[in-house]
Formats: structure tokens, C-alpha cells, sequence
């Protein structure tokens, strides 16, 4: 036992005194929240044009939600699924470079599956396996790092999607999990931050092949804690005067966009769609414009909101739109009670690389470098002494 | 004609049985109570009963079925893709050398991954006619095994077989067989009789008189 529990009980308490005074606040932000999404609900073009404003003269790396067409408040029934569709999803894992282990490597494993909607037979997988080793493991500055097989794992995702869209019979709805957005800016020298840049660049042009096919794609944000709508809202409802201080402005934290838009959007409806407002958003320009909205894939009286990040050439085709909208709904409903894709759940199961594949991996390299005469590193002590397990009980 | 059933593949064994996993398209084929055997070097193979076919759950199915209506696509996912683990139990009774059955254990275990193959009529036969129900001992001594309905199972298909042949008496003299070994078991001679009456009335009507 290495917990304080003690200490951790003192803490606890805290916790739960403070708990019901944050709820109340939290509450009345919330109520707040929603008083000033109604009554910017029609507004559109004023929010849109306040918003670019802001970024224009105050505050460059603002992140929220650009308001494009649609009100607000609009909620858009779920429409009916197409009888005949590609879906396709890839999922993607890794096995992270382990310097304290005998041998040093690294895979980025990258499930894809495709169902064809109205067929009964079973979906397709496919599995893309890449083994880093040896000059791969580095970048400019030092050891590449997980934000960086993170990256490539995320490029990989939608170079087999577009791989695959290719082959399939339209309309084809592809997606991954999580936001359609790369993080490129990391730590480390403006040299890591461009060899990021260049899988960037490679991300998009594998966006721009889907965009090519006409594959109508997504990026499926489960239990958001996005407030993208909030932070639009602390825009609207700051004075001229303050407008640059807005940076240090937020009056409705903690409120998220789906405790915002719960109640707002029922079973199977989507909320309206928005233009992302961020800096790095910016490198996604023309039909690439990242946007999104708020889905509610839950049963009537239970709702669950994720969120759905697109591309502009999606966004802008409301037949595409439909189609998408219906898709994840159908996937999300074969869930039951947990709704999320079931494409998206099958893709990491076929993703998901073991501890014990790890190892099996580990012991291939392991025994092609014997084979060749060669010695292997040494396992690191540090490793060595966690391997060797705990006490064990005196049992007779 | 010798027809060749593969219904899978050794997940682990022992000397009294061996587990066998299973793709679900292989499942139509073997049943409770089907002789099987594992072929293994030349001239030697190992015979064993099938008495438990087990299907587990996994998180993902326990969820689907909370779902209003599955689509085919998604039952064909699971079945086909999913490494949806299907396991065949086998009680080992007996093994062939050179030839002859063997209604002893065999002498060491099948190994990972040996393919097992469903028994046609011909082997059936040979098998249960070879000497004189000495397998039998091996169901009977398996007291964490459903017994009666095991048994009444392999009589109900070897009876079939037999019969086929022209051996009309292979299920009466089974019967006796079986009051005999459990002369001094009477609660599971009775379980085994009430079986075995369902099973094959007509033999067992013919032990009666």
C-alpha cells in the first residue's frame, strides 16, 4: 500500500464540502451560458464577424466556435440512412521506443474495417504494421517522441482510409477516433517543430485524396470537454472595451458545449455546425476548413453528446451531411446502452497492439540479431528490478 | 468413402483430455458426444469423446445484446472476425498404434495446434466394436461429467452406425455392458438407465425382457 490514505481522506472531505457550492455554480453559469445562446441565436453574422474581429486585434490564438449558417439553437432531425454505403474506420496504436529494454524499436499498428451498409456479410479488416528502427527512432534534436509517433499514427489512420475509399463503391463515410486537428507545436527545437509540419503537410494531402473521392469523412470526439461554443459566447457577451483583455476573460468556465446543448438537441439530432476558430486550425485551408457539431447518440431521456469534426467540403454538401449524420447514429445505436461507432470500437480491437505482442516483437528482433552475430543491448537495471516482481506470500 | 472433418485445433491437453478451439463455421459439424480423434505420427492417433461445447462472452457481445435488433452484418462480424473463443472439451478413450485400438490412455498427449478430426462411420465403428467397451472406464470414472447423458449421446450415434453395418446387437450388448460396470454404483446406474432409455428405447426394452 503506498497511498496516504489518510492524508487522502482529509482531502477527500475537502473535495465533497466544496463539491456542492461548485455545483450550484456551475449551474447558474450554465443557465447564464444558455440565456446568451438564445439571444445570439439568429445572429450569426454579428457573432461570426465580433469573433474574427477579436482574433484580428486582440487575442491570435483564440479557440472557439465560428458560427457559419445555421442558428444556434437549430437542432436537425436524424435523417434516413442511405440503403446502400461504404463505412469505413481506422483506429491506430503504438509501441512507444522503451530505452531500459534489450532491444530499442518502435510500431505504429493501424486497424482499419469496412462494412458495406444493406449487405449481411461481415466487414473487411485490414492491419498496416510499421516497424521504426534504428535512424528512424530519432529527430533532429533527440529520441522521437510520442507526439510524434502520435502524428505519424495519425497520418497513417487517413492514408489507409484514403487507400481504401479508393476500392469502395460510394458514397463512402469514413472516420477515426478523436479530433480531426493535428497537434503540431510540441516541445523541442523549431527543427522538431518542422519535421511535425512535414507529416502535417502529408496528413493533408491524404485529406485532400478523400476530398478527390468524394469519401465523406470525420473525426469522432467521444465525451467531449470541448467549450469551443462557450468560449464563442464569452465573446459575445464581453463589452467592446474589454475586448482585449479577452484572453484573461472567462466568465463561464467549467461550462462545457455539452452541458450547453444537452437539452437543446434530442436522440439522433445533430446541433448546427461551426467553423473552428484556432491557430492551428489556420493550416487547414478552402475544402480542408475544419468544422463540427454536436451529435446526441443517446436514447430518449438519456442523452450523449460527442462531438463531430469535418472537413469544409463536407460541411458545406447537406446531402453529406445527412448521410454522415444518419451513419454514426445507425453505428452508435448498434452499441446498446454505451452508444459509440461500432466501427470505431471493432478498428481499436483490431488495433490495439498487446503487451504480449510487444514482447513477441521484442523477441523477433531479439533472435534475428543473434542469428547475425550480434550482441544485444543490455536491459536497463531499473527494468530489471520492476521485472523481478513483488514479495511473494510464504504459502504451504 | 472416408470422409475427412477437420473441427479444429489443440489448445491444450493432458493425458485424460484435451481442449480443442474451433472457427465458428466449424461448429456445425462436431456434437456432444461425437468421437473424434487427433492424428499424430504415423500409426498413431488418440480417439476422445466430445462432452462439453462452450461458447464464451466478451465484453463487446455482452453489449450488443443490450441493443434493439442486431444487423446480420454486425452477428457476421462477430462470429467470423472476432476471435470469438470456441472450445470443444474431449475426454480421452483410447488410441491406435499400427493399426490396432487401444481402449487404454494414450501413451503421451496430442501438442498445440494438431488438427482433430470428427470420426466417420467406418472409425466409428472400429473403435466401439475393438475389444470390449473397455473405453467405457473413462466415462464412468469422469464424475464431474453430465455421465448418462454423455453416454446415452455416443450410444444414440453409434447405435445408428452399427446398425447400418448389420451389428444390430452393439446397443443391447453396450447396455449390459454398462449394468455390469455400475453394479455397484447404484445411483449412477440409475441415472445412466433413465438416459439411456431415451436414447435407445429399443435396446434397452430388449435388456428389459
Amino acid at each position: 500500500m503506498s497511498l496516504d490514505f489518510q492524508s487522502i481522506r482529509e482531502q477527500v472531505k475537502q473535495l465533497g464540502e466544496n463539491a456542492i457550492s461548485r455545483a450550484q455554480q456551475l449551474q447558474d453559469k450554465r443557465t447564464q451560458a444558455l440565456e446568451l445562446l438564445k439571444n445570439n441565436s439568429q445572429n450569426v453574422a454579428g457573432l461570426r464577424q465580433k469573433v474574427e474581429t477579436v482574433v484580428r486585434n486582440h487575442d491570435l490564438s483564440l479557440r472557439c466556435a465560428l458560427p457559419v449558417i445555421e442558428q444556434l439553437t437549430a437542432s436537425f432531425p436524424l435523417p434516413v440512412l442511405p440503403d446502400e454505403m461504404t463505412v469505413l474506420a481506422a483506429d491506430g496504436s503504438q509501441i512507444t521506443p522503451d530505452r531500459h529494454a534489450e532491444v530499442n524499436f518502435a510500431v505504429i499498428n493501424v486497424g482499419a474495417i469496412q462494412l458495406r451498409q444493406g449487405s449481411s456479410d461481415p466487414p473487411d479488416t485490414t492491419i498496416t504494421s510499421q516497424l521504426l528502427y534504428d535512424e528512424q527512432l530519432y529527430s533532429t534534436t533527440g529520441t522521437i517522441t510520442d507526439a510524434k509517433l502520435a502524428l505519424m499514427r495519425d497520418l497513417n489512420e487517413r492514408t489507409i482510409l484514403a487507400k481504401l475509399a479508393k476500392k469502395a463503391p460510394p458514397p463512402v463515410v469514413t472516420f477515426t477516433d478523436g479530433p480531426m486537428e493535428l497537434w503540431i507545436g510540441v516541445a523541442g527545437g523549431s527543427q522538431d517543430i518542422a519535421e511535425n509540419a512535414e507529416v502535417l503537410e502529408a496528413y493533408m494531402h491524404s485529406l485532400s485524396k478523400l476530398d478527390g473521392l468524394g469519401a465523406i469523412t470525420a473525426g469522432y470526439v467521444d465525451k467531449p470537454s470541448a467549450n469551443l461554443v462557450v468560449r464563442t459566447l464569452e465573446v459575445a457577451m464581453t463589452q467592446q472595451t474589454e475586448l482585449s483583455e479577452i484572453k484573461n476573460l472567462h466568465p463561464l468556465r467549467w461550462v462545457t458545449d455539452i452541458a450547453l446543448y444537452r437539452d437543446i438537441i434530442e436522440s439522433g439530432e445533430r446541433s448546427p455546425v461551426f467553423a473552428l476558430q484556432s491557430r492551428s486550425a489556420k493550416s487547414y485551408k478552402g475544402p480542408l476548413a475544419l468544422h463540427f457539431f454536436y451529435l446526441n447518440v443517446g436514447q430518449p431521456g438519456r442523452p450523449y453528446l460527442a462531438r463531430v469534426d469535418i472537413p469544409a467540403w463536407v460541411a458545406e454538401n447537406p446531402e453529406s451531411l445527412d448521410i454522415l449524420h444518419a451513419a454514426l447514429i445507425d453505428q452508435c445505436r448498434v452499441m446498446g446502452v454505451r452508444p459509440y461507432p461500432y466501427l470505431l470500437h471493432r478498428a481499436h480491437e483490431t488495433a490495439v497492439v498487446k503487451l504480449q505482442e510487444k514482447e513477441q516483437v521484442t523477441l523477433m528482433i531479439a533472435q534475428e540479431l543473434r542469428e547475425r552475430g550480434l550482441t544485444l543491448g543490455e536491459l536497463s537495471s531499473k527494468q530489471s528490478a520492476k521485472q523481478a516482481g513483488g514479495r511473494a506470500r510464504y504459502e504451504w | 468413402m472416408v470422409t475427412t472433418i477437420e473441427i479444429g485445433r489443440l489448445l491444450r491437453a493432458g493425458t485424460t483430455g484435451f481442449v480443442v478451439g474451433c472457427r465458428v463455421s466449424q461448429i456445425d459439424a462436431p456434437s456432444f458426444g461425437a468421437l473424434v480423434r487427433v492424428p499424430l505420427e504415423a500409426g498413431y492417433q488418440i480417439y476422445g469423446l466430445i462432452y462439453d461445447i462452450h461458447i464464451d462472452d466478451d465484453g463487446l457481445v455482452r453489449q450488443l445484446v443490450t441493443a434493439e435488433g442486431i444487423d446480420e452484418a454486425v452477428i457476421a462480424d462477430n462470429r467470423v472476425n472476432r476471435n470469438v473463443p470456441i472450445e470443444m472439451s474431449v475426454l480421452a478413450v483410447g488410441y491406435q498404434q499400427d493399426g490396432q485400438v487401444f481402449h487404454l490412455l494414450p501413451p503421451r498427449p496430442a501438442l498445440s495446434l494438431d488438427a482433430i478430426y470428427l470420426c466417420d462411420d467406418e472409425e466409428l465403428r472400429n473403435f466401439t466394436s475393438a475389444g470390449r467397451f473397455g473405453y467405457f472406464r473413462h466415462i464412468l470414472r469422469a464424475n464431474d461429467l453430465p455421465i448418462g447423458d454423455l453416454l446415452a449421446a455416443h450410444l444414440n450415434q453409434v447405435q445408428a452406425r452399427q446398425v447400418k453395418a448389420g451389428n444390430e446387437d452393439w446397443a443391447v450388448e453396450a447396455t449390459q455392458e454398462l449394468i455390469v460396470l455400475l453394479r455397484d454404483d447404484y445411483a449412477t446406474l440409475m441415472s445412466v438407465i433413465s438416459t439411456l432409455a431415451d436414447a435407445v428405447p429399443e435396446a434397452w426394452n430388449r435388456v428389459r425382457s
